[in-house]
């Protein structure tokens, strides 16, 4: 059994954890939304950098964009030096790539006659996006975000290779200080999948609810 | 002479290699009600697509009041809020209720405040008979419900004309007369109303003209008792026997 001591150390990485994982999900949110749209109403040469965008960000290994960023970049681009940064750009621009996807897919589920209506509204293709489309969009959208902020959590504990204390760090340093193999591990497994399960279940039911409410497919 | 609310010249429109339609001449008048029939395939959707500034026309002129649309620097949003569409499959916006389904235009489009545009929205909704719905969303109403609601939300924009194709179409019976009714209301008030319908009764209650389209062009047309009566075509005959049921 793990103390109750060693276990509210554990937990210290946990918050640390969390900030990774939710701010790099916010900076792909606001990547792969803009990318997303582009994709479908912005002139070829937009539609081709979006495309290279999404391939090149997929391509990637996550952990080597980190260590690009921190150890590479940081050279030129100073803010890098920090790990906590290099950690949350480096997943926040693969996750715009992953949700730029999402939001494809999402919003070709929406159907052509919502922006036919729109359009036949007098509204500007821009306007029917914003208004119309997207938040359909975002509906059909939340279990793939859901999914998406789990990957989240799990690679944010890349970082420890950066030096950065999130759980997997400190489920390291115990594991050192305790010569104890398996529980510090085997802990911060367990609460990997307490922060993991219930977010992507919550995203995963409030989509199915709002869908069922709105009809949407 | 009348004020020619839409009128077409020379009206062609091609998808790839398949010439959809072949050339088309129509005008209508403010406070007129048009008919189109014809049978399945035949152009009536791309026409009032055209027609309707939601499609480009592969040639030939769209003109709105007198102006014509893609040579003048119109705006064409603007000139789109003034069309009204109410089309076959209910396309209410899903994620809003009744009532926002009719703001929505008065808001983004036109501006309006939200006070006037909830005023103006149930108001409208008031006239399609569905002001205790206005807080319910489209999959909570029926198809007749959704297709009024439609109405409303192309009617709030106050349009020069609304254009309806089959709106009755993918409706039960019972559910095609309450949507009818308020189309016989709206004829009534003198709107101006460009129609693709095969409710017969419909046409010959408040059509001013029915246009028989085959093959992507109008082989016939004229007011309703002559069209539907005495057609001249044999193409036309043919059809309206069927639709009529008749021998
Ligand atoms: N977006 C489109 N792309 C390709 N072909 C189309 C498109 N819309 C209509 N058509 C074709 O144009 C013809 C006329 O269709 P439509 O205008 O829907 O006829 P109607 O409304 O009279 O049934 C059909 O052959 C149809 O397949
Ligand atoms: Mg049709």
């Amino acid at each position: 059994m793990i103390t109750l001591s060693d276990f509210l150390f554990l937990l210290q990485g946990v918050p640390v954890t969390l900030s990774i994982s939710l701010l790099s999900f916010a900076l792909g949110f606001i990547i792969g939304i803009p990318i997303a749209v582009v994709r479908q109403i912005a002139p070829l040469e937009l539609t081709v950098v979006a495309e290279g965008y999404e391939k090149v960000m997929r391509g990637i290994p996550v952990l080597v964009f980190m260590l690009f960023l921190h150890f590479g970049l940081a050279g030129i681009v100073p803010i890098f030096k920090d790990s906590f940064i290099s950690s949350v750009v480096a997943l926040g621009l693969r996750s715009g790539a992953y949700q730029s996807q999402i939001f494809r897919g999402a919003i070709n589920s929406v159907g052509r006659d919502q922006m036919r209506a729109a359009i036949s509204l007098g509204m500007t293709r821009t306007q029917a996006f914003r208004h119309i489309i997207l938040p359909q969009a975002f509906i059909v959208a939340l279990p793939g975000l859901g999914s998406e902020i789990a990957l989240l959590i799990k690679d944010s504990s890349y970082s420890f290779v950066l030096g950065v204390l999130d759980l997997t760090k400190y489920s390291d340093i115990l594991r050192k200080a305790t010569k104890s193999f398996i529980i510090p591990y085997l802990t911060a497994a367990i609460l990997y999948i307490l922060m993991t399960f219930p977010i992507a279940n919550y995203l995963d039911r409030w989509g199915s609810r709002l869908k069922t409410k709105y009809g949407l497919r | 002479m009348a004020d020619v609310v839409l009128a077409c010249e020379g009206l062609k429109k091609a998808y790839g290699d398949l010439m959809v339609l072949k050339g088309i001449n129509f005008k209508i008048e403010k406070g007129q009600t048009k008919v189109i029939i014809g049978p399945s395939g035949s152009g009536k959707s791309t026409f009032l697509r055209v027609i309707g500034l939601l499609e480009p026309p592969t040639d030939g002129k769209v003109f709105f009041e007198g102006q014509d649309v893609y040579s003048s620097d119109m705006d064409l949003n603007m000139v789109r809020a003034k069309i009204g569409f109410v089309f076959q499959e209910p396309s209410l916006f899903r994620h809003l209720t009744a009532l926002d389904n009719v703001k929505i235009g008065l808001k983004v489009v036109l501006g309006m405040s939200e006070e006037e545009a909830t005023e103006k929205a149930m108001e409208t909704l008031r006239l399609v008979h569905l002001e205790e719905w206005a807080h319910h969303y489209p999959a909570q109403l029926s198809g007749g419900q959704q297709q009024r609601v439609g109405i409303a939300r192309a009617l709030a924009m106050d349009p020069d004309i609304l254009l309806f194709d089959e709106p009755t179409a993918s409706l039960d019976i019972e559910l095609t007369w309450e949507v009818i009714d308020v189309m016989k209301e709206l004829a009534e008030r003198e709107v101006t109303m460009l129609v693709v319908t095969h409710e017969i009764g419909f046409a010959k209650e408040v059509a001013d003209e029915i246009l028989f389209m085959d093959d992507g062009k109008f082989l016939e047309w004229g007011p309703p008792e002559k069209v539907l009566r005495n057609p001249s075509t044999p193409r036309a005959r043919e059809f309206l026997s069927r639709l009529l049921g008749g021998v």
